[in-house]
């Protein structure tokens, strides 16, 4: 999650364009946008969930939320990429916890998309849309990364 | 925040067990089903169904944004996963029920009790997702037949 300061951002404009970015990714399909007033913040939410079985499931991406809350001066940006069983994986190993029936079912493909992937591929793409629709320069000093 | 079952040796329809849990979803108010998906992947049997709230919620901190409960194996060794999502939870600070953000955006964070809350949910889909697997089972459930993973 990020928070922006001072950079006059079009939150509308920023927000078509990432759904576009979903709506382009044939792995994914929208399922749900929200669109609203929380305490007088304005608040957008858009989730694209995996539209067809995954070939494999271990860490392969399930789905993608992204929303938007706040004002053109300041305004949060959260990104949440889910995937299947991520809390299985053995760390080093490239195996599964879980040995049996679920071994082929769990194998990471090459071809398969990862939520770690995708999720870093969405920020650095985010990162120019922000740029790109911000009235004001971009700097690291407006700013800030939450991190859970 | 994910949370894995394995059960063994329970014997459990696991077509009935995935068709109550989608029915429960679906008797959430604030829950929409996006998405289904079933099939098989490298042939184990495989179902999910993800949830997404509708609503704009009165509160965010901590609100549950949306589920997915996943079933896949067979009927005498079977996984299920359980994701809630919620919005902005890493600006809770922990300890002081407080939140992190200041000026205008404050009230976008402050935490609610009367929300459908990602913690609350979880727990009580937890809680009958394991009421619908001793129904759906034709074996006893005891706590050796069941592993979770955290």
């Amino acid at each position: 999650m990020r928070k922006y300061k001072d950079l006059n951002t079009n939150l509308d404009g920023l927000y078509q364009d990432i759904k576009k970015e979903l709506q382009q990714d044939k792995d994914l399909t929208v399922a749900n946008e929200t669109e609203g007033i929380i305490n007088d913040v304005p608040f957008k939410t858009i989730t694209a969930v995996r539209a067809s079985l995954p070939r494999a499931i271990t860490g392969t991406l399930r789905e993608v939320t992204v929303t938007i809350a706040g004002y053109p001066d300041e305004w949060l940006l959260e990104m949440h990429a889910g995937s299947w069983f991520g809390n299985m994986i053995l760390p080093g190993a490239g195996g599964f916890l879980v040995a049996g029936p679920f071994g082929a079912a769990a194998t990471v493909g090459g071809t398969v998309v990862l939520a770690a992937e995708y999720s870093r591929k969405m920020k650095n793409r985010i990162k120019a849309l922000v740029k790109n629709h911000s009235g004001k320069a971009y700097s690291e000093s407006k700013i800030e990364t939450f991190v859970s | 925040m994910p949370f894995v079952r394995r059960y063994k040796d329970m014997n459990t329809d696991l077509n009935a067990l995935y068709k109550d849990i989608v029915s429960e979803l679906q008797n959430e108010k604030d829950l929409n089903i996006g998405k289904e998906l079933k099939g098989d992947v490298n042939g184990v049997p495989f179902m999910s169904v993800t949830a997404n709230r509708t609503t704009v919620p009165k509160l965010i901190t901590g609100t549950l944004r949306e589920v997915t409960v996943t079933i896949t194996g067979e009927k005498e060794d079977y996984l299920i996963e359980m994701h809630t999502g919620e919005w902005f939870s890493n600006l809770a600070m922990p300890y002081m029920g407080a939140t992190i953000l200041v000026g205008p955006l404050a009230g976008l964070a402050a935490a609610g009790t009367t929300g459908l809350m990602a913690a609350n949910y979880g727990r009580k889909l937890k809680n009958k997702i394991k009421e619908l697997v001793k129904k759906h089972s034709k074996e006893k459930y005891t706590d050796e037949k069941v592993e979770t993973f955290t």
